[in-house]
């Protein structure tokens, strides 16, 4: 055999095990096999010096094509085997991506304070200012200067909580103190109007009290949202018109709205408004008791005995003021049937909303 | 107030369907808060006449019947009742009725006939009466005919929530006054004057009004020889309608006249009133000292001085308006009476009432107003009843004081105030159109009306009240919406609204749930959590608590966590992270109200989460706590902050601390101890912290945030591990550290605490006893170059040699 035969049954040879190699390893083994240092093409190679001039040239050409062909192949088989390298890693690396994710909890805002937070928001927006007022009220605020006769019924001992008077005044009411939890934030109302002149765009969130027993409707402890507007010119209709947008907002643009004329010591005219049945749409079903509507809070036109009391003029300016119960509206929204878990602390609860 | 629409008919022409009726009484101001319907549940009951009447060919005790029900054939029924006869009427339940029983008339084969239908016993249509005979009807009561409506038990009742501005629609006449005008029916007043014979009133009864601010008016008539008994049905039957327990005649017409007419009455018997010269004097007084009264409900009790009392010359004979004496009630035996209607003061009654604890028909008329000049009217109409029931003559005259006799109220009505306050633009004779039906007069023209309010409407008093009038009348869904249109306001939270609002932000984002607890504290947690009040505090104390673990308010949010831990424990929720945000509570001698403080307070238990697939669920501790805190202080921008170790009688020693902002303690933190959580009935381990919110602001305020160049030049950095004796804090070798560092050094960070596990032996220890091993990253940064090597090193080597000698340590080998 000539050394050209030689080298071709070479490169027969070397290419069956390029492709005979089925790991990266494997074909690094048949690289260094061939074209390593002591591998057979290199020593065919290293073996031209030994030929004649004649021959040198065509061996020497055929030798190269062999190493090229050698080289290709290896490059080639060498991706190859890199590309079914990476695939079989990146199908081992798979996941089942409906495992759950890992992370911390998201803790949960009160229903309560969202409900107020939304009511801040929508009445932000109409220009309402937030103020706030002491859980310990004094009688004066909490009922004399709201119109509320001595004798009204809400200050009796069974309705309100009266606490301890530790500054040695004797108590108008005999029995009783002065000092008393507010039972509603309207006192809120009146510090405002002491101490600012209008306009007056407020609301007044705030926790208020009255002796209720805890039962799946009664609570001692609740949650108000106190508005009030003091301008030039406010009318009933202006009251009528600020509810409403206020319910449609807290409700959804298809909720019916209306106001049925009730009575409070601090409004006149005064109105309960009621929304109608997001269930039955004021059909009436049994979840607003037939009647298709359900009251969520209280309003009227600021009596002129309370501007008398914090010195404004009730000839030159009107307003009106609202009562908006945090527990009500998140009830009636999400369809809470015990009041008492607004206050428990259980997360299961808490998590809801 | 219950109002039957029976009633209601007979003194207002209602054409209204009941639904419309209530729709229009709840659109006007008188909410309708139940419609009951009488006599439903008899609903298939029918007048019927047995025509036939045979015997049961195989029973003895059984007839078999023919009964006409007005249908086009009888129906045959087989019946056990032996009490009638062929010709008599009967009430017959047909098939398909439900008794009031709960028994459901079925087509039954009865000893092998059919019986279609029942013919009824008055208790089976619970209409009383006894034993087993059917319910024999009159003769000429109308076959096929319900038999509700025959018997007139079908009523409907409808339940009225009064406002306490309408003492007028606490009776029939003011509801029907009412609905007269707010549905353009007409209405008539009832009303009745006695005839009188024999010796005249003034010579039986006397009557004295020592201040007639409390009594404006008080007038008696007699009644002689009248004779007490069962009132006749229809009397009995309104009488309970309205709400009230037949007693007698003479008693069930004085409810009789106050559920009508709204007029408070009572009847004594003369015989037991003392006399003078043969005249009982009757005086309107308030109570002496020490005076008592046995009332009509057995009970001795004594009067505060202020109590209003009718009396004679014995003493009080009765609680004005509120209550009679029993020693002056009407009895079988009594002959003659002397019939009380006056008016008292609305605050005096409602005193006596809320002092006694006795609230009556009478007492809740009164306190709300009731007019003066009823007084006379109603009297009137009642002893002429009281004669046609009870028998008995009236005697000439009625004795009247009326010292509170007034001019009614005048008050001018501006229509242009009207529109201004309703927003409306109503014209002047429309306004007066809508309040004369009220029984209102008013006259004038042009933009003004002159209106007079009557006794019945005390509430009338200004002008505003009457816009009220118009407002309802006119209808508010009429009036059109619109929104304020003044200018000059801007709305929004404060800052410090926004900054509380932000604390409740990064408690939620740091993983916990909100919690919103009662206000009211225990003043037993004083002891169950060892708590020891400054000495000049004192807790805030209900006068009227609900129980005595709500006596106080809270002055600390720490209970109102604890009990909500054990609540979610109790229900085996074990991974319970909680805040609450509220106001706490202390007082001092000397102060009227309370100071009130914003606090935020967190507790966690359990883990961040339940162990997951891939991760571990490591139990909350201390130091999550304060991870909490270190977020909010950053988050708040509170940048100069530390904690420092603490007691406090409810956390467990060694892990409490407290958070002190420039110097001042702001709050604390650490895992509560395990006798206060036995107390609270929950579990541990369970880190509680509770922070200051005004301090915080305080803090808050006084830091500016200024941009600060981001690095351009990459850092150095290099460990540092010290052996220190185990009191030496990690905080106060990082402060040496800090303090050595000079310029170069950027930050350090401790990563490692290494302690020899307990009971290795000498040869084994890696560390000299009594110490441990606190492991640092330390990063250099240079503002202008990149920090070789060398730069490096001599001051880092520097940093060791101070910082061993500050806190008297070595370099871990
Ligand atoms: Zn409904």
């Amino acid at each position: 055999m000539t050394i050209g035969e030689d080298l071709r049954a070479l490169e027969a040879e070397s290419l069956t095990a390029v492709e005979g190699a089925t790991t990266l390893d494997a074909l690094e083994e048949v690289r260094i096999a061939y074209l390593g240092k002591k591998g057979s093409l290199t020593a065919i190679l290293r073996g031209l010096g030994a030929l004649s001039a004649e021959e040198r040239p065509e061996v020497g050409c055929i030798s190269n094509e062999v190493r090229r062909a050698l080289e290709s192949a290896l490059d080639r088989r060498r991706e190859a085997l890199e590309r079914i390298a990476r695939a079989s890693r990146i199908a081992a690396e798979a996941v089942d991506v409906t495992l759950p994710g890992r992370g911390r909890p998201l803790g949960h805002q009160h229903v309560l304070h969202q409900v107020v937070d939304e009511i801040v928001e929508v009445f932000s927006g109409l220009g309402y200012r937030v103020a706030e007022g002491p859980e310990v009220e004094l009688d004066y605020y909490n009922f004399t200067a709201l119109n509320h006769p001595a004798d009204h019924p809400a200050r009796a001992l069974q309705d309100t909580f009266y606490v301890r008077d530790l500054s040695g005044d004797t108590a108008v009411v005999e029995g009783e103190s002065d000092v008393l939890l507010r039972t509603h934030t309207s006192p809120g109302q009146v510090h405002v109007m002491e101490s600012e002149k209008p306009p007056i765009y407020v609301i007044v969130p705030g926790k208020v009290y009255r002796r209720d027993v805890a039962d799946p409707s009664h609570l001692p402890q609740f949650t108000q949202v106190e508005g009030l507007v003091v301008d030039e010119g406010v009318t009933f209709g202006d009251l009528k018109g600020t509810l409403e947008h206020f319910v449609r907002e807290m409700f959804g643009p298809d909720r019916r709205v209306r106001l049925r004329p009730h009575f409070f010591p601090f409004t006149e005219p005064s109105a309960e408004v009621d929304v109608s049945c997001g269930i039955c749409g004021g059909e009436g079903c049994r979840s607003c008791g037939g009647e298709g509507w359900l009251e969520i809070l209280g309003c009227g036109m600021v009596d002129p005995n309370v501007f008398g009391y914090v010195g404004i003029d009730p000839e030159r300016y009107t307003g009106f003021a609202f009562g908006i119960g945090a527990e009500r509206i998140a009830g009636l929204k999400y369809g809470v049937p015990d009041l008492r878990h607004f206050i428990e602390g259980d997360t299961r609860f808490l998590h809801q909303f | 107030m219950r109002v039957s629409l029976t009633w209601l008919k007979e003194l207002v022409d209602v054409t209204l369907p009941v639904d419309k009726l209530c729709e229009r009484l709840d659109m006007t101001g008188t909410k309708v808060e139940a419609v009951h319907t009488l006599g439903a549940a008899l609903d298939g009951v029918v007048v019927g006449q047995v025509i036939t009447k045979e015997q049961h060919p195989d029973a003895d005790r059984l007839s078999y019947c023919s009964v006409d029900v007005g249908a086009d054939e009888p129906l045959n029924i087989v019946c056990g009742a032996t009490n009638f006869e062929a010709g008599d009427k009967v009430p017959v339940a047909q098939v398909g009725t439900t008794l009031p029983g709960g028994v459901t008339i079925k087509r039954a084969k009865l000893r092998g006939l059919v019986s279609e239908g029942m013919m009824c016993s008055p208790t089976e249509i619970g209409v009383g009466g006894e034993g087993s005979g059917l319910l024999i009807l009159d003769p000429d009561a109308p076959v096929g005919e319900p038999f509700a409506e025959y018997y007139g038990i079908a009523d409907t009742v409808l339940e009225l929530e009064v406002t306490p501005n309408r003492p007028d629609c606490l009776s029939m006449v003011g509801v029907a006054r009412e609905v007269a005008a707010i549905t353009g029916a007409t209405f008539t007043v009832p009303a009745s004057a006695p005839a009188e014979e024999g010796a005249p009133a003034a010579d039986l009864v006397s009557v004295e009004i020592e201040d007639g601010a409390l009594c404006p008016r008080y007038t008696a008539r007699v009644i002689r020889g009248v004779k007490v008994g069962p009132s006749p049905a229809w009397l009995a039957e309104r009488v309970a309608a309205a709400g009230a327990r037949p007693v007698n005649n003479v008693v069930d017409v004085t409810n009789y006249i106050l559920f009508e007419l709204g007029q408070p009455l009572h009847a004594f018997d003369l015989a037991t009133l003392a006399k003078r010269d043969g005249v009982a004097a009757v005086t309107v007084r308030a109570a002496r000292e020490d005076e008592t009264i046995r009332t009509l409900d057995g009970q001795e009790r004594r009067l505060a001085s202020d109590t209003l009392l009718i009396t004679d010359d014995d003493g009080p004979v009765a609680l004005a308006g509120v209550m009679g004496g029993e020693e002056t009630e009407v009895s079988e035996a009594t002959t003659d009476i002397l019939l009380e209607s006056a008016c008292f003061d609305t605050a005096s009654i409602s005193r006596t009432s809320r002092r006694l604890g006795l609230i009556s028909e009478s007492s809740l008329r009164y306190e709300r107003g009731v007019d003066p000049d009823l007084a006379s009217r109603a009297s009137d109409r009642a002893a002429a009843l009281i004669a046609e029931v009870a028998g008995g003559t009236v005697a000439p005259g009625l004795v009247d004081a009326y010292p509170g006799q007034r001019a009614p109220l005048q008050l001018r009505l501006r229509t242009g105030r009207v529109n201004a306050l309703l927003g409306t633009d109503l014209e002047t004779p429309a306004i007066a159109t809508l309040l004369r039906p009220l029984g209102l007069s008013a006259e004038g023209s042009g933009d003004e009306l002159e209106v007079v309010a009557p006794g019945f409407r005390p509430d009338l008093e200004r002008e505003v009240d009457l816009i009220e009038e118009v407002a309802r009348l006119y209808g508010l869904e009429n009036i059109t919406s619109t929104l304020p249109g003044g200018g000059g306001r801007i709305g929004g939270r404060t800052s410090r609204q926004r900054f509380v609002s932000r604390i409740g932000s990064v408690l939620r984002a740091a993983g916990l749930d909100e919690h919103v607890g009662y206000s009211f504290g225990d003043p037993a947690d004083l002891d169950r959590l060892g708590w020891e009040l400054a000495p000049d505090e004192l807790l805030v104390e209900l006068i009227n608590p609900m129980s005595e673990e709500q006596a106080v308010m809270r002055w600390t949010l720490t209970s109102s966590l604890l009990r909500a831990l054990s609540h979610n424990q109790r229900r085996g929720i074990a991974d319970v992270h909680l805040y609450e945000m509220g106001t706490v509570f202390i007082t001092s001698e000397g102060r009227k109200q309370p100071k009130e403080r914003l606090m935020a307070a967190g507790v966690l238990a359990g883990s961040w989460v339940r162990p997951g697939w891939n991760e571990p669920a490591p139990g909350l501790d201390f130091f999550d706590g304060k991870g909490v805190l270190a977020s909010l202080l950053e988050a708040l921008g509170v940048e100069r902050w530390s904690v420092r170790a603490a007691e406090r009688s409810w956390l467990q020693p060694g892990r409490t601390a407290e958070v002190i902002v420039r110097g001042d303690v702001v709050g604390w933190l650490g895992e509560v101890s395990a006798d206060v959580l036995e107390r609270f009935d929950a579990s541990g381990p369970a880190t509680l912290f509770e922070i200051s919110v005004p301090a915080l602001l305080k803090a808050a305020s006084k830091v500016t945030t200024t941009f600060k160049e981001i690095p351009r030049h990459p850092a150095a950095a290099l460990d540092l591990a010290l052996v220190v004796p185990e009191d030496v804090t990690s905080e106060r070798v990082v402060s040496a550290i800090e303090s050595a560092g000079g310029a170069l050094l950027e930050s350090v960070r401790l990563f490692d605490v290494y302690r020899d596990p307990e009971g290795v032996e000498d040869p084994e220890r890696r560390l000299p006893e009594g110490t441990k091993s606190l492991a640092f990253s330390l990063t250099y940064r240079a503002a202008d170059k990149t920090l070789s090597d060398a730069d490096v090193r001599p001051v880092h080597d520097k940093l060791v040699r101070k910082v061993c000698a500050v806190v008297g340590g070595e370099v871990r080998s």
